[in-house]
């Protein structure tokens, strides 16, 4: 049974939701949702998944299979659901915005593109 | 108070270099020298068009604390999100090499030299104040600029009014320079060129940069129609002195220094440079403006950090995205197509798109979980939808048959 005080989420409120981690950036947003059927709880939501490959999905699943043959799941990221400290439009998440592999993009950028160009550095 | 006063503010400057652009300025001139003043009804019907969206966009963001690009991603979808996120690339990069064209048309109307060579150091020039520029330097800097458009006015007050001859051309436009082609294709891009979606993007942002909590939606209104109806008073002016100079010596005004002589005959040698100016501020503005509003779309949608007061290192990718896209335009500006006729072709691309544009908007604003109790008035939501078919219906006819009978 569900407990009243726990609010009720279905997957597109959680679906294309913002990152935010707990230092307040703004990492990504969720691409897709990975579940888990185990044999005693059911059906579990267990990551929240980032990255073009999800995206690609999101358009059309052969289009999925498309860019993982180019990509490799090399830039595919994934976020346990626990990490997530507060649900709604902007999904808090308990850490800082280095602990994610999620969002690494523009630190990435800032420290090999950005820093070439005068006034790009930190 | 002071909130008050950025706020209003933050209306004009996105009324001047929102209104007022290479695309408006290049469709009021091209409109009062073909057709007289047979197309003035259309700016009319354009600005209240605009006013009703701008004032949409502020209640919005003040209500929801979200910016359209947020709303579109988080409320249809990655999907749905990608058709106005396409459509506003598209648009709007050819729209920006325009407004790129026009700045540099305006410094060679002051120093004698080609535009084309002009053109890469302005796109630089913008690129430093969007790379390093706060956000108030960006909002105010072409707003203070801007407000030498009301030289227009004068300009008409000094060749005496608008001659009695011209009166009957509002409702029975003359058609000696222009053909039904011309006159359609430029009632799609003055809807295009000034209901520009950029507008939405870049107003809901700029209200979440200044941490605007919009706590009088009555200022709101009042921005809207105060700075919008500034916007289309300086886009009439230059019309109407089109149809007064241009039209009687035959010059179909094809370019954007063509333009100039309207200014020319009342001022002489001043009302070149004073033409010049506006061309400057307005094209100026707008460029900034769309470079950021599309770099807002991106990065909101995709939940990127973004804000034009953070260090560029602070929001890499909104940054990276705002140079890539600079660069897009650059590439188009470099071949060289006339900065007018980019215009207007990238309105009528822009008013073709419209229904793809802001529908989501619409049905934004008339959802309670955004806007509680302050969602469209019917009125609002039927006049929005009749002036968005009526520019997709118009784009539609206009663009093949400007394009089978060679344009401009």
């Amino acid at each position: 049974m569900l407990d009243p005080q726990d609010e009720v989420f279905s997957i597109r409120d959680i679906l294309d939701s913002q990152l935010l981690t707990s230092d307040g950036r703004r990492i990504g947003r969720v691409a897709d949702i990975e579940a888990e059927v185990r044999t005693d709880d059911g059906l579990i939501l267990t990551y929240l998944v980032a990255g073009p490959q999800a995206l690609a999905g999101r358009i059309n699943t052969h289009l999925r299979d498309l860019f993982r043959f180019f990509f490799r799941d090399r830039f595919e990221q994934r976020i346990p659901l626990s990490e997530v400290t507060k649900f709604g439009p902007t999904l808090h998440l308990r850490g800082k915005a280095k602990d994610y592999a999620v969002g690494q993009s523009d630190r990435w950028i800032a420290e090999h593109i950005l820093r070439w160009i005068p006034g790009g550095r930190l | 108070m002071k909130k008050q006063w950025t706020s209003i503010a933050l209306g004009i400057v996105t009324a001047i270099g929102g209104f007022l652009d290479a695309g408006t300025i290049a469709t009021s001139g091209e409109a009062g020298a073909k057709f007289g003043l047979g197309l003035v009804w259309i700016v009319l019907v354009a600005t209240v068009a605009v006013i009703l969206l701008v004032e949409m966009v502020g209640r919005f963001t003040a209500v929801s604390k979200k910016t359209y690009a947020e709303a579109i991603r988080e409320d249809f979808g990655f999907r749905f999100y990608l058709l106005p996120l396409a459509s506003e690339v598209i648009a709007e990069s050819m729209l920006l090499a325009a407004e790129l064209g026009g700045v540099a048309i305006a410094l060679s109307l002051f120093t004698g030299i080609s535009w084309h060579i002009l053109f890469p150091f302005v796109a630089l020039f913008v690129w430093i104040i969007i790379w390093r520029g706060s956000f108030d330097l960006i909002e105010n800097g072409p707003a203070l600029l801007g407000l030498v458009t009301l030289s227009f006015l004068a300009g008409i007050v000094a060749l005496g009014g608008i001659p009695a001859q011209l009166l009957p051309t509002l409702w029975h436009p003359s058609f000696q320079q222009g053909t039904v082609a011309d006159y359609l294709y430029l009632v799609a891009a003055i809807l295009g060129s000034t209901i520009s979606p950029y507008l939405l993007y870049f107003y809901s942002s700029g209200a979440r940069e200044e941490r605007w909590t919009g706590a009088s939606l009555l200022l709101n209104r009042v921005t809207a129609i105060v700075g919008m109806g500034f916007g289309s008073m300086g886009s009439l002016a230059l019309l109407v002195l089109a149809a007064i100079v241009l039209q009687p010596l035959n010059i179909s005004a094809s370019t954007l220094g063509e333009l100039g002589i309207a200014m020319a005959k009342p001022f002489g040698i001043v009302g070149s440079l004073l033409f010049a100016s506006v061309l400057f501020a307005t094209c100026l503005g707008a460029a900034l403006e769309v470079v950021l509003a599309v770099s807002y779309n991106i990065a909101q949608g995709f939940g990127w950090e973004w804000g034009e007061n953070k260090k560029p290192a602070e929001a890499a990718r909104f940054n990276l995205v705002m140079t890539i896209f600079l660069l897009i335009a650059v590439a188009i500006g470099l071949t060289g197509i006339d900065p007018l006729q980019l215009a207007l072709f990238a309105s009528t691309i822009i008013s073709l798109f419209l229904p793809i544009s802001l529908s989501p908007f619409l049905i934004l604003m008339n959802d309670p979980q955004y806007l509680g109790k302050k969602t469209n008035r019917r009125f609002t939501n039927i006049a929005m939808v009749c002036i968005l078919v009526l520019a997709f219906l118009v784009a539609l006819i206009s663009l093949p048959l400007e394009i089978i009978t060679g344009g401009g």
